[in-house]
């Protein structure tokens, strides 16, 4: 009520019990951040797993070497006879994101279609 | 009272970030643990995949013996090959490893036909025509005598098919049948001729089905004349005799070879192998050999013998597969296909000899021979086919036949899927 008197006492934190918290919040969030950053980096992207099986589906047609673009990724394709059996192509493609940075790679050998 | 306590309830704040951020810490790490597994089997997959390929792509001696390699010289991509002659067919074993992590497939594998020599029939040319009656149907391409085919009335039954006679082009057979291929016969001959040691423990159990990945397992039952009754044999797993073998219809056998100088499958029988006789091989009624099997006498011996080589093949009998003759010397008595009334085969007849097709029997594929023969009670007709349907179109797309035959291509194509992990 206002104009009234305080009957009773607040306990209030010192400054020093106030800034202690406040650091170790911080320490806390700091470290928290730094756990989820390098957790979402460090883990798979999508982006990886789509051009893994762009390049599954991509390995059992190809015939002859090529630079194909497909959904975001370059993909260098590299066909050459097999070492094992020239009747054999040795296919090897590899996708690239749009930072020209390698995202998957793939190697098969296939029969001629 | 109120209290003022921001240093416990700061740690509280602490405790919860801390269990959220080691949950995200597990959550990832076995995310990352299970993608790297699939990634490794991925890539096993891949390596499994081309050893298949180069499986199929080599020619018959290649990979005889166990075969370890890279595939592309890198570290993580090592297959080891295998190609076992298994009867008329080839079976394969692929593995392929990365450090502790295997896969593996066994795999048969076969020829697609040449539809440039397939036919529906083939019958050699002994300088007199082919006769059609009763209710006959041949559909397909056609290799026939030079004398042509023609209608023809007997017991009392005109010809009641299509007009056409032959549902498709004719050809004007040789003298000769296309020859069976020598190396294919030669492998059955080695392999029917190797000196193997019994394995007497194997038909203790009552079931056994051995892996393709593993050594064969031999029964030489000798001399005795033995009943198999009672099993279950599959897999990488021979059974010979040196006289007649009985097969019970108690018996179920799968994808195994028997050698035997006669064999006899009793009535009711059902499985899929692989029968080769050098004297007789009889099927009795109702027996039933899903397909790929085969039944085939082999006499590569060049001394004339007199008995006739026989596969009798009972009524309302079904095979899928392949029958065949084989008989390195001209014998006076020639070779003998006999299928029973109502029996339908589904793949290839190859009668170096004599087939002998009874009343309402269906072949859904191909009919090789030498001559036809028709018999009822009184008379014996020979290049008669008399209630017969004979249809090449009727045999799957898929079908696909062994390197032995005349009418195989060159390149290979799986026919099964045997073993997996």
């Amino acid at each position: 009520m206002a104009g009234s008197k305080l009957n009773g006492r607040v306990n209030g934190s010192t400054i020093l019990e106030v800034v202690i918290s406040m650091i170790v919040i911080v320490v806390v969030f700091g470290i928290a951040m730094m756990i989820v950053t390098n957790v979402t980096r460090l883990s798979l992207s999508g982006k990886k797993l789509r051009a893994e099986a762009l390049l599954q589906s991509a390995a059992d047609s190809a015939v002859i070497s090529k630079t194909i673009t497909l959904e975001d990724f370059r993909i260098e394709q590299e066909v050459k006879p097999c070492q094992q059996n020239s009747a054999l192509l040795d296919v090897h493609l590899t996708a690239y994101d749009q930072n020209q940075q390698k995202v998957a790679e793939l190697e098969k050998i296939i029969s001629q279609p | 009272m109120l209290k003022a306590s921001a240093l416990y309830i700061v740690i509280i704040i602490a405790l919860v970030i801390a269990v959220i951020c080691s949950s995200l810490i597990v959550s990832a790490y076995f995310y990352r643990a299970q993608y790297q597994k699939k990634f490794r089997y991925d890539r096993l997959e891949n390596n499994l995949s081309s050893g298949v390929n180069i499986l199929l792509a080599g020619s018959d001696t290649s990979y005889a013996a166990e075969k370890t390699f890279s595939l592309f010289n890198g570290d993580a991509d090592s297959v080891s090959l295998h190609r076992i002659s298994w009867g008329i067919y080839d079976v394969g074993a692929v593995r392929a490893f990365i450090q502790k992590d295997t896969l593996y497939r066994t795999i048969s594998f076969a020829n697609p036909v040449d539809s440039a020599k397939w036919a529906a029939v083939y019958l050699v040319d002994e300088d007199r025509p082919f006769s059609l009656s009763g209710m006959t149907t041949i559909r397909g391409n056609a290799y026939i005598p030079k004398a042509g085919v023609q209608q023809a009335y007997v017991d009392n039954k005109a010809y009641q098919g299509d007009k056409r006679l032959v549902i498709g082009h004719k050809y004007v057979s040789q003298k000769q049948l296309p020859a069976l291929d020598n190396t294919r016969l030669r492998q059955l001959e080695q392999f029917r001729d190797q000196k193997v040691t019994n394995d007497s423990t194997l038909l203790k159990a009552d079931s056994v089905t051995w892996s393709f990945l593993k050594p064969t397992r031999f029964v030489n039952f000798k001399k005795k004349a033995e009943v198999l009754q009672n099993i279950k044999l599959g897999g990488n797993i021979v059974v010979m005799s040196d006289t007649t073998l009985t097969i019970e219809s108690t018996a179920v056998l799968k994808d195994i070879l028997v050698f035997a100088p006669t064999i006899v499958v009793k009535e009711g029988f059902h499985g899929s192998a692989q029968l080769f006789a050098a004297d007789s091989i009889r099927i009795e009624n109702n027996c039933t050999f899903g397909y790929p099997s085969c039944a085939g006498i082999v006499r590569s011996g060049t001394q004339v013998v007199k008995s006739q080589a026989r596969i009798t093949i009972g009524a309302n009998t079904t095979f899928g597969g392949i029958l065949f003759t084989y008989e390195k010397t001209d014998n006076a008595v020639k070779p003998l296909i006999s299928v029973g009334k109502s029996a339908a085969v589904s793949g290839q007849v190859y009668s170096q000899g004599i087939l002998e097709l009874k009343d309402s029997t269906r072949v859904s594929g191909s009919v090789f021979t030498s001559r036809f023969l028709y018999r009822n009670t009184f008379t014996l007709y020979e290049n008669y086919l008399i209630n017969t349907t004979i249809d090449s179109k009727a045999l799957s797309p898929y079908y696909l036949t062994s390197s032995l035959l005349p009418v195989a291509q060159k390149k290979k194509k799986i026919l099964q899927w045997l073993e997996a992990n």
